[in-house]
């Protein structure tokens, strides 16, 4: 129990951490790459809770593709440098007194509740497991599953009918 | 876990399956075709669609026991079979349309765009569970973006695609945060066992309401109700007419039916509750599409306008709660939408030639062209609800269905709106009748397409008023899942 709960807080330690190196990082290389390590600290929380197939997801998913696909941007876009940020007037205040909000909320749950977190319902053995989640995905919710693929399909069709530049009669 | 794939689950997705098979032949024959060729995709799509309608109506026909498929996603029954078809056949009109329209009659993106969201809206009819909901609703949305944006050069087109994207996207957002509530307090997505939890009394009030509110803005925006009308003039006006077409009729029919469907199954134990929200909805939605449409000058603006009137009068069946009330919405739907994509048909075909949507482009029409100037005057009248015309008797049966649930104002704000919306059909008329204009030598050459969508959708609308019965007894049928 001890070594997880130490586990734990310098996982939580390091999230936080590198979340606020991602807000605060003025170079948006540096900014991208803590939100990597925040996003592997987090896979390894999804561990702790004994969900493995979340974990690789968000591994492979967000740590490594989408990660990539945002360092590319910021390499194509040269938006290394990040320029100062124009707020608006009224941002800062209004942000103020919604985190504040946040905080008061955050304190009232963890102070001020009394009755102790009821545990839900003990899960099967291999809930969340890839063995699982795929029988799920290919049986009960086969359909759900395909339609998906046609929605990326359409996404896809959609981009490049709106970005594709029209050839004019010169150029051909 | 349903096992194996059985011969009815086939059957119960037997136009999806031949609309991505269609879909698949565009794909292909786009490729193949040089420029002068891609026109047919257009008749390529239009025969595919109405072939798909034939082939389901003589194997796909719903059982008498309406059983749920495919692991529960699915329902087959005659409420999502009867909605298939009409989009279906929303759709072959559209392709038909399509097809002499500069820069999107020789695209192959357009046209598997359209079936693309056609597959969607199939799904949405039959869907029963909110996973399935959500995702079909988007599969309808995606497309339907995409082709309201389609003229990228033209910047109102593009104001119409971005418009409808961000007003679409937040709408989907709330409705989906409501979902997952609805989920989160009763433990399933799916419609029926909702209902059922409903019913145990499961839920907090406070949150069957406020879940209620959240998802009504989801359909409350596909199907344009007020407050949630804003972006529909504004895209209407700027997306290709046959793509304002579409939005206004199919998309809109399939809001109507996951509406009915999601209201009448997994909220009618709460039934008092929404009662009042959606007679509200539908009073205020009536009241400002026709006054709002008195003082337009742009013909789809005006049609953008009368859409969301006719959307008020839809939901006034739908608030009688009786089978009665439903069957007369359902045949308003049929009705509404034969209606409006004639109507946008024609805007199509003179906004070719004279280049502008004005009102006052149609003055002189029937002088110009006698035949499209008769066409005006069938779905102008038709939409006003004049007799013998469709529009008539379905005013009737979604009025009848008010009365007879003991809701006597809405029948009264109801017929005080179609008085208010004869008056701007009949302006319109007036226009093409009566005026006269200096270019009346200038013929308009109605195209062989549009013409055949024409032809069948004025005789539609003349054959819904007059023959009544076939039609009434399939929205009956369709009617009848629900009770």
């Amino acid at each position: 129990m001890t070594t997880e709960l130490i586990l734990f807080f310098s996982l939580a330690l390091i999230a936080i951490i590198t979340g606020l190196g991602l807000l605060i990082s003025k170079n948006a290389i540096y900014a991208a790459l803590y939100l990597v390590l925040n996003f592997f600290t987090i896979a390894i929380f999804y561990l702790l809770l004994g969900g493995a197939f979340i974990a690789m997801a968000q591994v492979s998913v967000y740590a490594g593709a989408i990660m990539v696909l945002f360092l590319f941007v910021i390499m194509i876009l040269g938006a290394e440098k990040l320029g100062k940020s124009n707020t608006v007037a009224w941002q800062r205040p209004v942000a103020i007194i919604l985190s504040i909000i946040l905080l008061i909320e955050a304190g009232y749950v963890l102070f001020w509740r009394t009755a102790p977190v009821q545990a839900a319902q003990t899960l099967p053995d291999g809930f969340g497991g890839p063995a699982s989640i795929g029988n799920v995905l290919l049986n009960n919710y086969l359909l759900p599953f395909e339609i998906t693929s046609v929605l990326l399909l359409v996404a896809m069709i959609g981009a490049i009918v709106l970005t594709h530049k029209q050839k004019t009669d010169k150029e051909v | 876990m349903f096992g194996s794939i059985n011969t009815s689950m086939i059957l119960a997705i037997l136009p999806e399956i031949m609309l991505f098979i269609l879909a698949g032949f565009v794909f292909v024959f786009d490729l193949v075709w040089d420029d002068s060729q891609r026109r047919n995709l257009g008749w390529i799509s239009a025969g595919g669609f109405s072939l798909i309608i034939m082939i389901s109506l003589m194997l796909g026909t719903p059982g008498s026991d309406s059983g749920l498929v495919w692991g529960g996603m699915l329902r087959h029954d005659w409420l999502g079979f009867a909605f298939k078809m009409l989009f279906l056949f929303g759709a072959t009109i559209t392709a038909l349309f399509a097809m002499d329209v500069e820069d999107l009659g020789k695209k192959g993106e357009f046209y598997l765009l359209l079936i693309f969201s056609t597959l969607g809206m199939t799904l949405m009819a039959s869907s029963s569970n909110l996973i399935m909901l959500y995702l079909s609703i988007e599969a309808t949305s995606l497309p339907l973006y995409i082709l309201a944006g389609f003229f990228k050069d033209d910047d109102k087109s593009t104001e119409a695609g971005f418009k409808y994207f961000l007003f679409g996207a937040m709408a989907s957002a709330i409705m989906l945060y409501g979902f997952s509530l609805l989920y989160g307090f009763s433990g399933t997505t799916d419609l029926d066992a909702i209902a059922g939890v409903i019913k145990a009394g499961g839920m907090n009030p406070v949150l069957l309401v406020g879940t209620l509110l959240m998802i009504l803005v989801g359909f409350g925006f596909k199907i344009s109700a007020v407050p949630f009308h804003f972006w529909a003039p504004d895209v209407y006006e700027g997306a290709p007419t046959v793509v304002a077409g579409f939005l206004s009729t199919a998309s809109k029919a399939a809001g109507f039916t996951v509406l009915i469907r999601v209201l009448l199954t997994s909220y009618a134990p709460a039934s008092d509750t929404w009662m009042m929200v959606l007679a509200i909805i539908s009073t205020l939605t009536m009241t400002l599409g026709n006054t709002l449409a008195l003082a337009q000058k742009n013909i789809k603006r005006l049609l953008a306008y009368s859409s969301i009137a006719h959307a008020g009068y839809i939901l006034i069946g739908v608030v009688a709660i009786s089978e009665l009330g439903i069957t007369g919405s359902i045949f308003y739907i049929i009705v509404y939408l034969i209606t409006n994509l004639a109507a946008f048909g024609i805007v199509s075909v003179v906004g070719r030639i004279t280049g502008s949507d004005e009102i006052s482009a149609y003055d002189g029409l029937s002088r110009r062209s006698p035949w499209l100037g008769l066409a005006m005057l069938v779905v102008f009248l038709s939409l006003a609800g004049m007799p013998p015309f469709g529009g008539f008797i379905v005013k009737v049966l979604v009025l009848a269905s008010a009365v007879k649930a003991k809701l006597f104002w809405l029948a009264f704000v109801g017929i005080l709106n179609s008085i208010i919306g004869l008056y701007y059909y009949l302006i319109v008329l007036k226009h093409v009748y009566l005026y006269r204009s200096e270019n009346e030598q200038v013929e308009i050459p109605v195209t062989r397409p549009y013409a055949i969508g024409l032809i069948v959708l004025t005789i539609g609308i003349i054959l819904l008023g007059v023959v009544i019965s076939p039609w009434f007894n399939v929205s009956t049928i369709a009617a009848k899942v629900l009770f």
